[in-house]
């Protein structure tokens, strides 16, 4: 042994070899390029020194005792068959066989004796330069993996965990890499509605997800702050467009349940035919993509709008991402339309449209890797407005125990607004009411009947008062698409009108009151012959028809106090809430 | 898989064809057959008579595209695609964004 001291973080090399001076000669050699070295005298031994330590280069003789180099380059490759150490064989066979079995046994190089020491530690050199890109290559690969693993965890603890109703609405989906570039997300509305959002960024891993984090945040918040499913859309679509690359952008539906309603409103951008189903699992509607996706263009296309589909209780709404139609099998045959649309239908009457679907469409894939993220979203249309009407028993309990209304109570703040002829289309003062309130008095429970209240009355006044619309016309669901057109007509050419919106807070000694005052410059509302006519209906048997009204009554139940006043143009809704 | 390219002689035409599958394997030959072509109000058609299938990272790289394109006052047309591949390009739209020649 020379006195040089070794170095701990060289590299180790691993000699096996039964000739003492060759073991010699090699470890001089490899010495002098900075290794530290091991050796062992037959391929037995090698294999335990192996183990041991674990070597970051191992030089084998090929014919050795108790055990060859051939037998134990295949247990050291076995034992690590990731391992990054390269294994070179040295030997006296020059032949064509003895250099195939070598790379067979899962030798790296081989290098023919006799050579010069020279060749010996250009080999060294470059087998190690290999040794070192893989270990790059390695260490990249698991960085990569890390990352997917964080956005994975990002998906699903952060944006999906806090999804809505997930007991009710059914999501399925299947990656096709680990994290998933299809994004399910659920919310509720403040007037009870449900909004569901099923969005396919182009490809798929990481790469995909860019977009998923901000997508889910404005979908959630403007939900929540009681934006239109409209302005929700324009919003997700200018900020992908903004922070996407040109050709990364996402297939989009989005559909809002209203139980009030009886509708669903659906904007389809260039996911596949989105599907209601009706009580006996037969296809009601099939609603195509009418939208180039979300993030091509700075603005939705001018005639962008949402479809209006009137739904009954026990119909379901399904979405899915076109990695269902796409699937193949290994005929690279498609699943196609027809398949998922049977399968939706037994699944339909067995109760569980996801299982169902992706049970069928495994079965038809048999086992072929999956190109392409495959998911569905299964929305029942009864139901959203139990949450809501719970509210109200909770609120008329708790205002009939109240005794002091502090009737004459000064109101502790007031907020008004006006807005006037072009600003009444493309203002929607309801979420802009509901941020000033809950920025003076915080977040509660009852503002989501205060939502309620505010739209129901702005939308009156703007439909019937300022766009003169006949709300008889919702009586049918044809109707219903109609009185939707004209709104949109009348809404584009509106150069007058105007409606005043106020709110007066007054605290009372446990909770509060909003008088909420709504004026338009219409004809005025009728409230005595509505209720008179709405009656007589009742009596005619026709009640289950009425589709229209339903809003003010609603109102009525939740206020205090309704009235409409002047000429039936200005209205005061009273609202009491028990803290 | 392949893509081939052919420009008139007074550069104002590109033609692109694409064979076979149009994925996200092509993102970078895709990229090369156009780069170059800078003359202004350029055509470029993409010829998709022999493209059996196409995928969502093949919408993004006809954007892409038309970029290209709008930067220099040209223009993208789609020639002639299958049932298949048109009915993605339906799903999408594209129709709206440029001219679809079936």
């Amino acid at each position: 042994m020379n006195a040089m001291v070794e170095n701990p973080d060289a590299k180790l090399a691993l000699v096996i070899d039964d000739s003492a001076v060759n073991c010699k000669i090699m470890t001089t050699l490899l010495r002098e390029e900075g290794y530290r070295v091991l050796s062992g005298n037959n391929g037995a031994v090698g294999v335990a020194l192996y183990i041991e330590h674990l070597p970051d280069l191992v030089l084998m003789d090929i014919h050795m005792p108790v055990m060859d180099g051939y037998e134990a380059a295949k247990r050291i490759k076995s034992l690590s068959p990731n391992s990054l150490a390269p294994l070179i064989f040295i030997t006296s066979l020059d032949t064509d066989e003895a250099f195939v079995e070598a790379i067979e046994a899962g030798g790296d190089g081989i290098l023919t004796r006799p050579f010069s020491p020279e060749v010996f530690k250009a080999k060294i050199k470059s087998i190690q330069r290999i040794s070192n890109l893989y270990t790059q290559v390695k260490t990249l690969q698991q960085e990569q993996q890390q990352d997917a693993e964080l956005a994975e965890q990002i998906m699903s603890g952060v944006i999906e965990a806090r999804n809505f109703a997930l007991d009710r609405i059914g999501i399925k989906k299947q990656a096709a890499a680990l994290f998933s570039g299809d994004i399910q997300l659920t919310a509720l509305c403040p007037g009870g509605n449900v909004n569901v959002l099923l969005g396919d960024f182009t490809g798929h891993g990481l790469r995909s997800s860019i977009g998923a984090i901000p997508l889910s945040e404005t979908f959630r918040v403007m939900t929540k702050k009681g934006f239109s499913l409209m302005e929700i859309i324009e919003q997700i679509n200018r900020q992908l467009y903004e922070l996407l690359p040109v050709d990364l952008f996402c297939c989009v539906c989005c559909v809002s349940i209203s139980g009030h309603d009886r509708s669903a409103y659906v904007f389809n951008a260039g996911l596949p035919d989105t599907y209601v189903f009706n009580q006996e699992g037969k296809i009601k509607h099939k609603i195509e993509s009418h939208h180039i996706p979300l993030g091509v263009m700075p603005n939705l296309l001018p005639q962008a709008q949402l479809q209006v589909y009137s739904v009954a209780e026990d119909d379901r709404v399904v979405l899915i991402s076109d990695g269902i139609l796409e699937a193949r099998n290994d005929q690279g045959e498609m699943y196609g339309i027809q398949r998922f649309e049977s399968a939706a239908r037994q699944g339909f009457c067995h109760g569980d449209i996801p299982g169902k679907v992706f049970a069928a469409v495994n079965d038809f894939c048999q086992g072929r890797p999956q190109e392409d993220d495959i998911s569905l979203i299964d929305i029942p249309c009864n139901g959203w407005q139990q949450a809501l009407s719970g509210d109200d028993n909770a609120h008329n309990l708790a205002v009939s125990e109240m005794p002091d209304l502090h009737q004459d109570s000064e109101p502790s703040w007031h907020w008004q607004l006006s807005l006037t002829g072009q600003r009444l289309a493309l203002v929607n003062p309801v979420p802009m009411a509901m941020g000033q309130i809950q920025e003076i008095e915080g977040n509660g429970e009852h503002w989501n009947n205060m939502y309620t209240i505010l739209t129901e009355l702005y939308v009156n006044a703007l439909d019937h008062g300022v766009l003169r619309l006949n709300s008889e016309l919702k009586n049918s669901a044809a109707g219903f698409a109609h009185y939707f057109m004209v709104r949109e007509s009348r809404l584009k050419n509106l150069a007058t009108g105007r409606i005043d919106i106020s709110l007066s807070y007054h605290p009372l000694s446990s909770g509060g009151k909003m008088i909420i005052t709504i004026v338009d410059d219409g004809q005025g509302f009728d409230l005595a012959a509505f209720y008179d006519h709405r009656l007589k209906n009742k009596h005619a048997g026709k009640d289950k028809v009425m589709l229209c009204g339903r809003g003010i009554e609603l109102v009525h139940q939740l206020c205090e106090k309704l009235e409409y006043l002047e000429r039936g143009n200005k209205v005061q809704a009273t609202y009491v809430w028990a803290e | 898989m392949s893509i081939e390219k052919v420009i008139s002689a007074d550069n104002q035409n590109v033609s692109i064809s694409i064979e076979d599958r149009f994925d996200f394997s092509l993102h970078q030959k895709f990229r090369e057959s156009y780069a170059d072509c800078d003359t202004n109000g350029t055509v470029f058609t993409l010829n998709l008579d022999k493209t059996s299938y196409m995928d969502s990272s093949a919408l993004g790289m006809i954007l892409l595209l038309k970029d290209h394109a709008d930067k220099i006052s040209g223009k993208v047309i789609i020639n002639k695609p299958n049932e298949t591949v048109n009915k993605i390009l339906e799903i999408a739209q594209f129709h709206r964004l440029l001219t679809i020649e079936l």
